[in-house]
């Protein structure tokens, strides 16, 4: 039993030696271990996806995400020695001044010799540097060592990048942490994005972090492409122009929008603001945020309004007078001296007459103010055109029963004062004259694509199917083309195409009441080609120089210099052109890849000369020379896939299918591609697909 | 008790025994329910997690355990050494044909349940070492007993320490407190124990180095380790000897043994062993110190424990649980989930749980009257209790992390099955113990 009883002893020793452990962890060491369990924290760390890319109109990229590099030194790195560091800091400095030429070489060494004294562990040496100078800076002394010989250290970031600079710059906007998003990028924030993933990391001794399970939690999703429906070809030369008449006028600063009047689909849209350096930059979104007393342009709604409600017609005729006209006891001017006399309604319009349409909308609609405003809201003018773009500027159009209605309301009203539009929403309202009535929804968007596979297609969205009566729209039309034959803007006539359109000069408040101190906007809404109207444009240029401030002479010039560039380029619009006959000599014909006696016997009876390199060349694909052909072998090695671009279907299923492979053609013509490369090795009754052109 | 018969079977089951088999089980599925537990874990009958899965191990081990009640009590040692032979077939099967998981091959597939043939050839081997020592013929003190008992006992051993699964295979050395019971001499247990400790300060030892400044000399570790054993052993055989002319013989030897055993310690721990073992053991000895590397389990598991206080943070409610800081908690590492979630107290109830097991297992091995069925009691609480001491030893940093589960707490089927098995085997052949001649 004395056995039996050292057992039972034995598994006491131990049994105590265990609680006296767990004793020990729990209590002597309890704090210690408590406090190591609080510093291991878990967080959910985010893995960001790859944003994705805007496109242009046609696939030009406007904005997409590259890696860009922090670089830092460690000069205290533990396996760099006295005598290393002393020995290439020399050579280092002179290579980062090489590269970058921002400091010689011995700024850079005085900097780098001070970090490494002042015990610097993560110097900073260049931000924002890209792939190829962090490439380059990987093979510099000391830096080739790596991070912990050579105190080399690099921190990844993504950077949004706009190719085209400035172009659209405010447009396609950005979007990043902390500031308001602007723009597309900004609108199709979500899209763009992508999802983040998640990963949950937990901190274990040391402050390393580990993940705690193999997997992301959440893997992140790359963020789709949007194409917009910019065009990047009319953007620049809207940006141009636009950029070029700001600078002569000195204007304070200026908008383009340039619409398909068919979709409103944007395809330019520019705002360049003077910088307190005298350039000029897209700063602020002025065509989509800037609510502003658009000024004469607005004469198109008001006199729409009038012929709506049966009024007046295009001959009817006014009495304008000596160009100034009292209403109450506040004078209102033509700008021409001594006025215009009796015109007729589609006169006063051209010529712009303040008086006409003052007269005219205040002699029917002071019984019924509300009339005319409600006119106005059946042009769906008194609603933002909703674009996905934030920030749009709400219109503003008062009521009849507005406490600041005056006597004085109704005139100026239709001449563009005492209500307030953005020029994208002018434009929109322009573009629905120009489009028959139909009020389109101006989109910036054109499609989403994911991997080269359209997610989403965004289809034209109208806003109002028929803003005014056919008639009303025709006479509209009649009295903006009218403008550009032979009325404000005569200058923007041009000998291929029409342009109709409205000047635009308004009066701007300098100080919160009345306009002493004035400024001017000087505006042109319109489309082209007037018979056929394929875009329609607003210019909008504000505070220009105080000698020139006409619609017609500031911002007339800009839109015809869009127009004749667009109109030029634009296949589409023009009428069909007869292709020139130019005498030519007879061309030798063009000859397919492929079997050799049938091409010479072809070439023979066509009495065409030929080359050939190799007589016993069985396949061959030709060179046509200027006057003879050259014909060279195409080696067909057995079991390798041969090379069959250039030749006929025929030819190469022939060819293909001797060699035990399943043929599959697509399209019609020679091949132009072939799914297995040539060159490799073939399995008998493989698939080979060939793409015909 | 011994006053009592009864001819009923049922009243002569030791329901302690199975109480307590009860309470360790279920509680080992609330805390594998624990150590998976996340957020958005679903209920606890979840088929398709661990918890799910080990419900369904303790359906299936109840299932084993009545038909182990209902086989014929001499089944057992009748086919003792054809279990045996089955098991170590199976050893070599697993050599062959078995899968590999987690660096050992110790798993054979069968229709997608995984079994580890290596926690079955434990039961085989108990029954062959019962059967044996229980033959009429034997005698501990003949040599011949204690070379087929080894025989019987290192077979399975070297099969699987060859999977590689040292963790199994140090297992069948608890099976020497059986031997001792049995009459084994008690030199050869102290002889093993000093063989332990000499192996331990070896390692210490054998990296310093010891610089003797006055001869110029850069002396090994190891060295000194046998020249001081070599200084001792002629001390003590110069007290206890008069004789000092025949000294030199024994001290001879004793050199010999002593400069042997360390060399070959060196060589079996530097050239046998991998780099993970011997990590492990130094982790444990505090030679290094390596917290999120090699001793990465035991610190985590350590932070569990100690976190946990004297009430424990709540079930369900351990960060370190529910966060997988500790690798393997489901199964080797079970027990800090208790430490962490229940504490103390939780600790405490396993572990007088598991005395309480221990205890009543000698209890009934001394009851019995055939020597088979006390030597298979004897082995049947070596093996939990050298489970029992390893696993909790290694979360807590009394042992090296060796790879084995806690009896009935730990999850998996095969090992649950086998100590199922195991447990019900020796009260099944308690409940017969009346009807046994002696």
């Amino acid at each position: 039993m004395m056995r039996v009883y050292l057992l039972y002893f034995l598994l006491g020793v131990f049994a105590f030696a265990i609680v006296f452990k767990t004793v020990q962890i729990m209590y002597v060491q309890g704090d210690q271990w408590r406090e190591k369990a609080e510093n291991l924290t878990v967080k959910y760390r985010t893995i960001d996806a790859v944003r994705g890319n805007i496109y242009d109109y046609n696939s030009r990229l406007l904005a997409t995400s590259v890696p860009i590099y922090e670089v830092r030194f460690d000069p205290n790195a533990d396996a760099l020695s006295d005598e290393l560091f002393n020995s290439k800091v020399d050579s280092l400095a002179r290579s980062l001044s090489n590269l970058f030429r921002d400091k010689t070489p011995f700024q850079y060494k005085r900097e780098l010799v001070n970090a490494r004294n002042q015990g610097e562990r993560f110097h900073l040496i260049k931000r924002n540097v890209k792939y190829n100078d962090l490439k380059a800076m990987r093979e510099f002394p000391l830096f080739r060592r790596g991070r912990y010989k050579g105190g080399f250290i690099y921190v990844q970031q993504n950077k949004r990048q706009k190719p085209f600079r400035l172009l659209a710059a405010r447009t396609i906007g950005y979007d990043r942490e902390g500031l308001e998003s602007v723009g597309l990028e900004g609108a199709y924030h979500d899209v763009l994005h992508g999802n983040s993933g998640k990963r949950l990391m937990k901190k274990i001794a040391g402050g390393v972090w580990m993940p705690v399970n193999d997997e992301n939690e959440i893997e992140p999703e790359d963020g789709a492409d949007l194409y917009s429906t910019i065009d990047v070809n009319i953007q620049d030369v809207a940006e141009y122009a636009l950029m070029k008449q700001l600078k002569k006028h000195e204007a304070d600063h200026g908008c383009v929008v340039l619409m398909e009047v068919n979709t409103g689909e944007i395809r330019a849209i520019a705002n360049l603001q003077k910088g307190s350096d005298n350039q000029y930059y897209e700063s602020y979104n002025f065509a989509v945020g800037s609510s502003t007393e658009p000024g004469s342009t607005i004469k198109l709604a008001s006199y729409m309004a009038a012929m709506e409600d049966g009024f007046i017609d295009l001959d009817h005729k006014i009495e304008t007078g000596n160009g100034k006209h009292l209403f109450y006891d506040t004078p209102m001017y033509d700008s021409k001296e001594g006025g215009y006399g009796e015109i007729s309604v589609k006169r006063a319009f051209a010529v712009s007459s303040n008086i006409a349409i003052a007269k005219i909308i205040n002699k029917y609609y002071k019984s019924n103010p509300q009339g005319f405003v409600d006119r106005l809201k059946d042009f769906r003018l008194d609603e933002p055109t909703g674009i996905e773009i934030a920030g749009e500027g709400v219109p503003y159009i008062k009521d009849a029963d507005d406490e600041t209605w005056s006597g004085i309301t109704l005139p100026w009203m239709s001449h563009g004062y005492e209500l307030q539009l953005t020029p994208l929403q002018i434009l929109t309202f322009y573009n629905a004259v120009a489009n028959d009535g139909k009020m389109m929804k101006p989109s910036f968007a054109h499609s989403i694509q994911k991997h080269g596979k359209i997610v989403k297609d965004f289809e034209p969205v109208v806003l109002k199917d028929q803003i005014a009566s056919e008639g009303t729209i025709k006479r509209a039309q009649q009295m903006l083309e009218e403008v550009v034959l032979d009325g404000t803007a005569t200058n923007l006539r041009g000998a291929d195409y029409r342009i109709a359109g409205k000047t635009g000069t308004a009066q701007i408040a300098r100080e919160k009441f009345g306009y002493d101190d004035v400024s001017y906007q000087a505006s042109f809404c319109g489309y082209f080609p007037a018979d056929k109207p394929k875009y329609s444009c607003i210019v909008v240029v504000n505070a220009p120089s105080k000698n020139v401030y006409y619609g017609n002479l500031v911002a007339g010039p800009i839109f015809k210099e869009i127009a004749d560039k667009v109109y030029s380029t634009s296949i589409d619009i023009h009428d069909e052109l007869q292709p020139l006959q130019v005498a030519e000599r007879p061309k030798i014909p063009v000859s397919k890849n492929g079997d050799v006696d049938k091409l010479k016997s072809v070439f023979d009876r066509v009495d065409v000369k030929y080359h050939l390199d190799n007589d016993k060349a069985e396949w061959v694909f030709t060179q046509t020379e200027n006057d003879s052909v050259n014909i060279h072998e195409r080696k067909v090695t057995p079991n390798l896939v041969p090379n069959v671009r250039g030749m006929a279907a025929q030819d190469a299923v022939y060819l293909l299918e001797n060699m035990g492979l399943h043929v599959e053609v697509t399209g019609r013509g020679v091949v132009k591609q072939q799914s297995l490369r040539a060159g490799t090795r073939i399995q008998k009754g493989k698939k080979i697909k060939l793409e015909l052109t | 008790m011994r006053g009592r018969r009864t001819k009923n079977i049922t009243e002569n089951i030791d329901w302690l025994l199975i109480s307590i088999y009860a309470v360790m089980v279920l509680l080992g599925w609330l805390n594998i329910y624990a150590a998976n537990y996340t957020d958005e874990a679903g209920t606890i009958f979840d088929f398709s997690q661990n918890y799910g899965k080990q419900l369904m191990w303790i359906g299936t081990s109840a299932a084993l355990a009545i038909a182990v009640m209902l086989l014929d009590v001499r089944f057992y040692e009748t086919f003792a050494y054809v279990f045996y032979g089955i098991f170590v077939a199976l050893l070599v099967a697993v050599l062959l044909v078995g899968t590999e998981i987690k660096g050992s091959q110790s798993w054979i597939v069968i229709g997608g349940v995984s079994i580890q043939p290596a926690e079955f050839a434990k039961y085989g081997t108990a029954l062959a070492l019962a059967k044996y020592l229980s033959s009429i013929s034997v005698k501990m003190d003949q040599f011949k007993t204690k070379f087929t008992s080894a025989v019987i006992l290192l077979v399975p051993a070297a099969l699987i320490l060859l999977q590689p699964d040292a963790g199994s295979t140090l297992v069948y050395a608890s099976f020497i407190f059986v031997l001792y019971r049995e009459g084994l001499s008690g030199k050869v247990l102290i002889v093993g124990v000093a063989a332990a400790m000499l192996f331990i300060l070896t390692l210490f030892v054998e990296r310093e180095m010891w610089n003797i400044e006055t001869l110029d000399l850069t002396i090994s570790g190891e060295y000194i380790l046998m020249g001081s054993l070599l200084v001792l052993g002629g001390l003590i055989l110069l007290l206890f000897r008069k004789n000092i002319s025949s000294l030199w013989r024994p001290l001879t030897m004793l050199a010999v043994v002593a400069v042997g055993y360390v060399a070959s310690v060196n060589y079996i721990f530097n050239e046998i062993f991998e780099d993970r073992h011997r990590n492990r053991i130094y982790e444990l000895l505090g030679i290094i110190s390596d917290p999120s590397g090699t001793g990465y389990n035991q610190h985590q598991s350590k932070i569990a424990i100690g976190s946990g206080g004297f009430w424990g943070k709540g079930y369900l409610e351990g960060t370190q649980t529910k966060f997988n800081f500790v690798p393997e908690q489901s199964t080797d590492f079970i027990f800090c989930t208790v430490g962490e979630e229940w504490g103390f107290v939780g600790t405490s109830i396993i572990i007088v749980l598991f005395l309480g097991l221990f205890i009543r297992i000698i209890w009934i091995a001394e009851r019995q009257r055939s020597t088979f069925a006390r030597v298979y009691a004897y082995s049947v609480v070596c093996i939990f209790f050298f489970h029992f001491a390893i696993n909790i030893g290694m979360t807590i940093g009394l042992a090296p992390v060796i790879g084995i589960p806690l009896p009935f707490f730990s999850y998996g089927g095969s090992s649950l099955w086998s100590f199922t098995i195991l447990l019900f085997t020796l009260i099944k052949l308690d409940a017969e113990r009346r009807n046994v001649l002696r």
